[in-house]
Formats: structure tokens, sequence, C-alpha cells
């Protein structure tokens, strides 16, 4: 539970951009299958660019308690995903 | 508990950094690691952490070899020389996700009293860091890595700090590196000094000297 209280203070700072690429899907194309794709694929840049970068040392405070990058990102991953499934059900029922 | 690491060899690009290490540190013990600026020390902790991947290294734990990145067996906490809190995260949260008692906090230190709910923006480099020192050494772990602890540190914070790292070396091993050399010997019970890639365990004080780590005279 503790672990899953501090990934969700490592996603904190991306719930904005997260909103901000929900509203995007909902214009170009609302539906549940590419919103997925496209969340897997701007996670493993984001993913690909903390690893590549000295963004990397931030990480060091969740590695000290024992949640590897892998788990972070797979984790915040899901709890996007989750929120984004509901925010296009919520969504279509008033397109 | 003994930790051990040897076999390590760490190159950037054609540039050998790390060749011929052994370090031994354990449970009641501070294992202190002095070196000149870019001799390795801060790669040698990140690889026993395992941030920081070597062509080569062993580590072990009670002779039994660790294959995984050593943080991931959750029994290891790391100071690294840069900021470790991030920024959006509040001291009473990171106080909570490390297990860290905040009273026990403040009573020894009482001018944070007010500080709960900072977030490490609104500190100073001096205070952040001495947080992010208290945290790394009183959260459970056996094995704590502290990289220059003591940068940053007023006079007085530094004796606490040395006192809270003799108090946590009773339950843990703990590793050590600052420039502050003096306070690395008064803190270490062992003291190894890297030098050419290499770890050399010092028996007596003034090998320091013939090492060329410092300026004869400089401990009289």
């Amino acid at each position: 539970m503790q672990k899953l209280l501090t990934i969700l203070a490592f996603y904190k700072p991306f719930v904005i951009w997260s909103f901000l690429v929900n509203i995007a899907i909902t214009i170009v194309n609302p539906f549940i299958v590419p919103a997925i794709i496209t969340k897997l694929m701007l996670t493993i840049f984001v993913w690909y660019f903390v690893n590549e970068t000295n963004t990397r040392r931030k990480l060091i405070f969740y590695n000290n308690l024992g949640i590897s990058s892998i788990k972070l990102f797979s984790v915040m991953f899901f709890i996007d995903i989750f929120i984004t499934i509901g925010y296009l059900i919520l969504i279509k029922e008033y397109i | 508990m003994i930790l051990e690491i040897d076999n390590v060899e760490l190159y950037f690009k054609n540039k050998t950094i790390l060749n011929g290490i052994y370090l031994k540190a354990e449970t009641g013990k501070v294992t202190g690691i002095l070196g000149s600026n870019g001799c390795g020390k801060s790669c040698l902790l990140q690889i026993i952490f395992g941030s920081l991947k070597p062509k080569y290294k062993l580590v072990r734990i009670d002779s039994s070899p660790v294959l995984k990145p050593l943080y991931q067996t959750n029994i290891v906490k790391y100071l690294p020389q840069h900021a470790l809190i991030p920024k959006n995260i509040s001291l009473k949260h990171v106080f909570k996700f490390y297990e860290v008692d905040w009273i026990e906090f403040v009573e020894i230190f009482e001018e944070f009293y007010n500080y709960k709910t900072y977030k490490s923006t609104q500190l100073s480099g001096g205070q952040l860091r001495l947080i992010e020192t208290y945290i790394v050494l009183k959260s459970p772990s056996k094995i704590v890595l502290l990289d220059e602890p003591f940068s940053h540190l007023a006079p007085l914070h530094i004796e606490k700090i040395s006192a809270i790292i003799e108090e946590e070396k009773t339950q843990k091993a703990i590793i050590i590196t600052d420039h502050y050399y003096r306070n690395i010997i008064d803190s270490s019970d062992d003291i190894y000094l890297l030098k050419n890639g290499a770890t050399k365990l010092i028996e007596n004080i003034l090998e320091l000297e013939d090492y060329k780590y410092l300026n004869v005279g400089s401990l009289t």
C-alpha cells in the first residue's frame, strides 16, 4: 500500500499532461484501444527519456523504497489507463 | 550481516575508472571511503546500490552472491551526492514513505518544527541535505550508503548526524564517503582509500599521507 502511494506521488505531476492527452484523444479518436496504444507509446517515451538522461537520478528516491524504474512506469501506466478508460466511458455518454 | 564487493570493472568510453576493488562492510561498523575528486567513490556507491551497471561486479551478502540490483532486495538505502527528495512531495509524505518518525526528528532538530508541510523547494540546500541524510539513516534497512552526507551542513548538525550514524551502526552496515576527511576518520571503524581505480584498506591513518591523499603533517 505504501509503495502504491509512493507511485501515486510519482504520477501526480503527470496528471495534468495525461488529461491534456485525453482531451486530444477525445477530439481525434475517442475509442479505448487507440487511447491505450497512445498512452503506452507515451509511457515508453517518458521511461526511455528518463533512463537515458540525468533525470534518472530522480528515481533513486523510489529505488530506495525497492521500486525499480520498470515497476514505477508499469504501475503508473496502469493507473493512467484506468483513469483514461473511465474518462472515455464517461465522455461518450455526452458525445 | 557482511556486505562484500569485488571484481569491479568500470569503464567510461575507454577510460578505466574502477579496476581492483575489494570492500567489506558489516553490521556494527562504519566503513569510510576516501579518495581524491573523480577517483570513482560515487560510482562505487552507485554500483553497490545497483543504479550503475559496470562491466563486471560481484556483490555478496553473507558470502552469497546478489545477482539482481541490491536496491531491489529492499535492504539498502542510498544518499546520493545530488538532491534525493522530489520537488513535488511534502516532508510529511517523505517521512511517511521512508517510515521515519517526524516527532523524533523535530525533537533532535527543533528548528524544523513547523516544516512538516513544506516541500523541498522551500528549504535551503543545507536544510534539505540534513533531512535527506536523516531519512536515509533512520529508514528501516540493513545497509546504508552515504555519499557526502556532511556537505552543506552546519558544524552543529554535523555533530548530530555523526551521533546518529554512531547510533544506527549498531543495527546497520554503513558505508560513507566525503571530502571532510576528518569527519570520515572520526566516524569510521574501517577506512579504504580509493586510488588509481583500486581500494586499499588503511591500517594506520598516517598511510593517507604516504599514499599522498593528504599532505605530510595534515594529521598532526
